[in-house]
């Protein structure tokens, strides 16, 4: 019954405050998202645009593609191709060694994560500096993200505080107050941006007809980052690219509204070059996303914006944290996004959803990721990983559903079950059902009797 | 070979059904008074409004606003009391401890807070290294949601502009709001009459 993220469930629940906390946190980011929802009137109808505008770009995406990369070398913006994770990573080695550059501040960018881009850099002695405030923090503890849009949510302020103080960040000693670990965290980073030789960003939106690329932030670390070095390198999934800008406007409208329940990121920045004296590089990812673009039931995950809603309202992901994912990318997205990277690695995700179908209902792009995990459930025999005890069961209730008077002497006998003593129905191995449930008793004649009896009447 | 040829045939040989663009705009909000929204948002956000009087000077404006600032950087011409330009510095290093970045935006959004500022000036760093941040914004430019506002964006020569909502802010730590992550700590609005 269980699976890795029931098992690491389990053990994220033993701290009932921690998760509770992490509950009610990410419960009030889906209430302020509806809060942004709510007061505007159009807010479905920019949903549906959403979807329609990334279905429709997704299925002309070679087009859109060349318009955009055509747009960006007009204007002195090298463009590379990048086909998997190891080839992305090279390319990005090669950039920095022939400017000899040594150290890179970056902002968050949730596919270099993907292609584990940090560690193969560090390898290769460059030093990468995360920008982002919880990056740097997850960075300098040697943590991955629990979250994509607030990645270090899973931290409290004592064990940040400590860590600032160990490195030699904060000077005050036990002075865990946010506001003061910010101003520590500002003054550090403020040397990083000084010292680096180049800067890479993610791409939260690619224009095709003008290249602009689109950053949007709220610490303004981006712009810092394309600020101060001479050198910019954007890591890009292909599928980030929108016609144009009215078709931007509908996404920069739903992105922060659906991610954290603002009116927008204060800033959305925009490069459409270099800057004077500078130098910029495109980086176009694949890694697999043209696979699913063939893929009948799972292409229109492709069409999400990564604003990190479906996690804040899923009521498995609140009450189980990110870690509890075996995907770097956790929530109803990651587990779509897992099982499409690697089905036989990463199928133990898929347990992880009540299929409520709340993800489906507040998703800008209406990606539906509760559905598709459904449909990820009736696969899992052919994967081989259906359960054995379920598969019985449903075995059993076919037989017993099939035959009217087997299911008929069954449910003359199920009041014996009454008598057996919890002791037994509880055992967990046998009923892993029975944990935290108690069993139901049996009514000691089925409404079926009754109605036969004639003890029922028509109203 | 780069692996773009094989990417785009790959692309074109797996798209199943394609699909149209929608062919209705969205009918955007607005607001009765459009003015007062951006204002009220803009507070919201984080920034200080200052509806500047007709003729007001804009040194005074900005000495009014921040009187400690020693070391001003802008490249408005009618600003006298900058002390360092960013279109004339030799590195976007040099604007390092500034006090105080003016910058000119060009359309207001009142949805949300957001001021497109285009970045024609030689270092764009100025508009997030300063310690605090102040926006003159032409009355005449404020809109009411961002389907409006992406209508009239003019990008200047540099290909670089950025709307900006406020200070820079965090909530990195327990979701506690910070205002001065990385960027401004502070944001004025200058919204003058043409």
């Amino acid at each position: 019954m269980s699976t890795l993220h029931s098992e690491a469930a389990r053990r994220f629940n033993d701290n009932r405050e921690k998760t509770t906390w992490h509950d009610a946190t990410f419960w009030s980011l889906r209430q302020k998202r509806d809060n942004m929802a709510s007061g505007l009137p159009e807010w479905e109808e920019l949903r549906e645009h959403a979807s329609q505008i990334k279905q429709h770009t997704i299925t002309h995406l070679a087009d859109y593609l060349e318009e955009f990369s055509a747009q960006l070398e007009s204007r002195g913006v090298i463009v590379h191709w990048a086909k998997d994770a190891n080839d992305f990573n090279n390319i990005v080695l090669d950039i920095l060694q022939s400017h000899g550059v040594r150290k890179m501040v970056k902002s968050k960018s949730m596919l270099t994560e993907e292609c584990a881009m940090n560690p193969f850099l560090e390898r290769h002695g460059i030093d990468v500096v995360e920008t982002d405030l919880g990056e740097r923090i997850l960075q300098l503890l040697h943590q991955k993200p629990s979250h994509i849009v607030m990645p270090a949510i899973h931290l409290k302020r004592e064990e940040v505080g400590r860590m600032f103080e160990e490195k030699g960040i904060s000077t005050e000693k036990g002075n865990d107050d946010p506001t003061y670990l910010t101003q520590c965290a500002r003054k550090h980073l403020r040397n990083q941006f000084m010292e680096a030789g180049a800067g890479m960003t993610g791409c939260n939106f690619g224009v095709a007809k003008t290249g602009d690329i689109v950053v949007c932030t709220n610490e303004g670390n981006a712009d810092m980052t394309t600020s101060m070095p001479k050198l910019h390198l954007v890591a890009m999934g292909i599928e980030k690219i929108v016609p144009d800008y009215k078709s931007l406007a509908v996404f920069q409208r739903l992105l922060c509204r659906s991610a954290t329940g603002q009116p927008t990121t204060a800033y959305t920045s925009h490069f459409r070059q270099a800057r004077p004296g500078a130098e910029m590089h495109v980086i176009l990812v694949d890694n697999g996303r043209s696979d699913i673009l063939a893929n009948d039931e799972h292409w229109e995950t492709l069409k999400c914006i990564r604003c990190g809603a479906c996690m804040n309202t899923c009521p498995v992901y609140r009450r189980s944290g990110g870690y509890s994912y075996t995907y770097f990318i956790p929530g109803p997205i990651g587990i779509n996004l897992g099982m499409l990277h690697d089905a036989s690695r990463y199928n133990d995700n898929v347990s992880a959803c009540t299929l409520c179908l709340s993800c489906d209902n507040v998703c800008p792009a209406k990606v539906n990721p509760g559905s598709q995990v459904y449909m990820w459930r009736q696969k899992l025999d052919s994967l081989h990983k259906a359960n054995t005890m379920k598969k019985c069961m449903s075995k059993g209730m076919e037989e017993l559903f099939d035959h009217p008077q087997l299911y008929s002497s069954a449910l003359r006998l199920a009041p014996l079950a009454n008598l057996i003593p919890e002791g037994l129905t509880h055992i967990r191995t046998l009923n892993p059902w029975g944990v935290a449930h108690a069993m139901p008793n049996f009514a000691k004649e089925s409404f079926q009797t009754m109605w036969k009896k004639g003890k029922l009447k028509k109203q | 070979m780069t692996y773009k040829d094989e990417l785009l045939e790959k692309l074109r040989r797996n798209t199943r059904k394609q699909y149209p663009m929608p062919d209705t705009p969205i009918n955007g909000i607005s607001y009765d008074d459009t003015i007062k929204q951006f204002v009220e948002m803009s507070k919201s956000v984080g920034s200080n409004v200052v509806m500047a009087k007709p003729g007001e000077n804009l040194d005074d404006i900005v000495r009014n606003a921040y009187p400690e600032a020693k070391t001003i950087a802008s490249n408005i011409a009618e600003l006298t009391i900058a002390t360092i330009n960013p279109d004339t510095v030799a590195e976007a290093k040099d604007l390092n401890g500034t006090d105080v970045g003016v910058v000119c935006g060009q359309i207001g959004v009142a949805e949300n807070g957001c001021v497109w500022i285009p970045q024609d000036m030689k270092e764009k760093a100025v508009c997030f290294i300063s310690e605090y941040l102040v926006i003159v914004l032409p009355k005449s430019g404020i809109v009411n949601n961002m389907h409006e506002a992406y209508d009239r964006i003019r990008m200047p020569k540099t290909g670089l502009g950025t709307f900006i909502s406020g200070p820079s802010k965090t909530a990195d730590i327990e979701q506690a709001l910070v205002m001065g992550a990385q960027a401004a700590r502070g944001v004025t609005v200058v919204i003058r009459e043409e």
